[in-house]
């Protein structure tokens, strides 16, 4: 049986379009949501979480349609993309409370495995308030997983966090995959997504415009040069190390960061992880703005119109 | 523990660890002051009771406000919301829940305020004066539930102007229409309304049929809200 079928499912906020006319079948394992913000990704995957009814077709997961369904909903886990939580709490308490309304037998330990399996041990009795966002979005990943649900569904779960955060996030999902888990993640950053999976669904404008292989995207995407904003104590330290590198197209410093224009992101990520270990650069963020991948988006629109 | 309890308990946790209880605290002992301010200047040295409960239910209009309307309408505004939504929990719990953290909380502020404000204005505080806060107390708190679930994010403001915008001058209208406050009902049950035709049981019925026809409105509501 597909863990999710959609046939011809739409969402209208008003006069504003979610999604339009999706059929999609998810049959298991990673699968990466890919396009620019706005696109729809985020009204996909609360449909699959039972956040929000189809305004027509029809959406099921596990057979069941989530959002009429409470029980279907136990076999979900999902991290949503904004990151206001409970402040007041600490994240084992608000891992706990989740996992104990999703049904877990013994919320507490439940709550404790999932937050020493995203490496939050350390920091679990200490006030959400007082988080990072690398730290947030790892006590999301927390909530989401602690209740062992069968599909995951993580809005957005790379979005701002720091690279140590990153490379463990990733590294915790493909665990969480290896272990048997369909996972839907999404991102308008490509090769968020692609470390993660190379079996991707492109949205743009409501719509799933390709579905499968990454490399086909990729190589359309590699023709734009890619934009990567980096937040961090000593910018100008990082762009005198970045400035001789071959794959940087451009560099524009501001107080707090650095806008970073390269033709290999792969290179650069891993460049930046090497000047802030090496020149002791605290990075605080990360961020990739989709220009990039709009600008192919509206390229496989207009080819799909031809 | 069942749904509803947890989210009880994780309402409570909360409010036990934010402002709202210290304001909550604040407001409540203003009609202690009201109360001994007005004793001292009469001759009997005695506060008008009618006038302290008044003062009591004025605070009475803005208590479910500061913590039931702003707990349920920040949840749905700051999308918090979707964590409980994507559990496999019935959504009237989260209502339900959340009265039942805060509304001993009103009880308890709002009776001691009464208490103490009678004590203070050289009065006794009676069983039905206290009984009837209560019940107003409870039906107020599921007025302010359901303003939160229509438009969470005026909740709170929305409630204190349907409090003392609608149902406190609605109770002092010489028609039929004021059996539509809670505020009226709620004097009635404390024996200040000054209304000899008005029984203290139909006022309490007319408290839970109020109440009833608005947790039906929060009711069908929360099952149609989408985060």
């Amino acid at each position: 049986m597909s863990v999710v079928v959609a046939d011809r499912c739409s969402k209208w906020y008003g006069q504003v379009l979610g999604i339009s006319d999706v059929s999609w079948r998810l049959q298991g394992g990673i699968v990466g949501l890919l396009g620019p913000n706005g696109a729809g990704k985020s009204t996909l995957i609360k449909l699959l979480a039972g956040l929000l009814r189809p305004s027509r077709g029809t959406l099921t997961v596990f057979g069941e349609n989530p959002f009429a369904t409470a029980d279907v909903r136990r076999r979900i886990g999902y991290a949503p993309e904004h990151e206001r939580t409970w402040e007041e709490l600490t994240a084992l308490e608000l891992v706990s409370v989740m996992a104990d309304l999703a049904g877990a037998r013994t919320p507490r330990s439940a709550a404790e495995a999932a937050l020493a399996q995203v490496g939050m041990t350390s920091a679990m009795n200490r006030r959400v308030s007082g988080f990072s966002k690398g730290m947030r979005q790892r006590t999301k990943l927390a909530t989401a997983i602690a209740h062992e649900p069968d599909l995951l569904l993580l809005d957005e779960p790379l979005t701002g966090v720091d690279p140590l955060a990153r490379v463990e996030i990733i590294q915790g999902i493909r665990t969480l995959a290896a272990a048997g888990k369909t996972i839907v993640v999404s991102s308008h950053v490509l090769y968020e997504i692609e470390a993660l999976t190379s079996e991707i669904v492109v949205i743009h404008r409501g719509q799933v415009l390709a579905e499968g292989n990454v490399y086909e995207i990729r190589k359309l995407i590699d023709r734009y040069p890619h934009r990567i904003r980096v937040e961090c104590d000593r910018p100008r330290v990082l762009a005198a190390a970045l400035a001789e590198a071959e794959h940087v197209a451009r560099l524009e410093l501001s107080r707090t960061g650095l806008m970073i224009e390269t033709r290999d992101p792969d290179r650069c990520y891993d460049q930046l992880a090497e000047i802030a270990l090496d020149r002791e650069v605290v990075i605080a963020s990360l961020a990739s703005p989709d220009n990039n991948l709009g600008a192919v988006f509206e390229y496989l629109t207009s080819e799909r119109r031809r | 523990m069942s749904p509803t309890r947890t989210i009880a308990a994780v309402a409570l946790r909360r409010m036990l660890r934010g402002r709202a209880l210290w304001v909550g605290a604040i407001i409540s002992t203003l009609p202690i002051g009201f109360a001994a301010l007005t004793s001292a200047g009469r001759d009997s040295g005695i506060a008008e009771p009618g006038d302290v409960f008044g003062f009591v239910q004025l605070m009475l209009a803005v208590l479910p406000a500061l913590f039931v309307a702003s707990s349920i309408g920040e949840d749905i505004e700051d999308r918090t919301i979707t964590y409980l939504w994507s559990r496999p929990i019935p959504r009237w719990s989260v209502l339900v829940g959340k009265l039942i953290a805060t509304v001993p909380v009103i009880w308890l502020l709002s009776i001691a305020s009464w208490c103490l404000a009678s004590l203070a204005g050289g009065g006794q505080p009676t069983l039905e004066s206290c009984l009837a806060l209560a019940l107003g107390g409870a039906a107020l708190s599921i007025i302010a539930a359901t303003i939160a679930t229509l438009a969470p994010r005026y909740g709170m403001a929305l409630t204190v102007c349907y409090m003392l915008f609608f149902d406190l001058p609605l109770g002092v209208m010489p028609a039929a229409i004021r059996y539509l406050s809670i505020t009226q009902h709620d004097r009635t049950i404390a024996d200040l309304s000054g209304l000899a035709e008005d029984s203290a049981s139909s006022a309490a019925i007319g408290v839970v049929v109020i109440a009833g026809v608005w947790a039906l409105i929060g009711l069908w509501r929360i099952r149609r809200l989408e985060a």
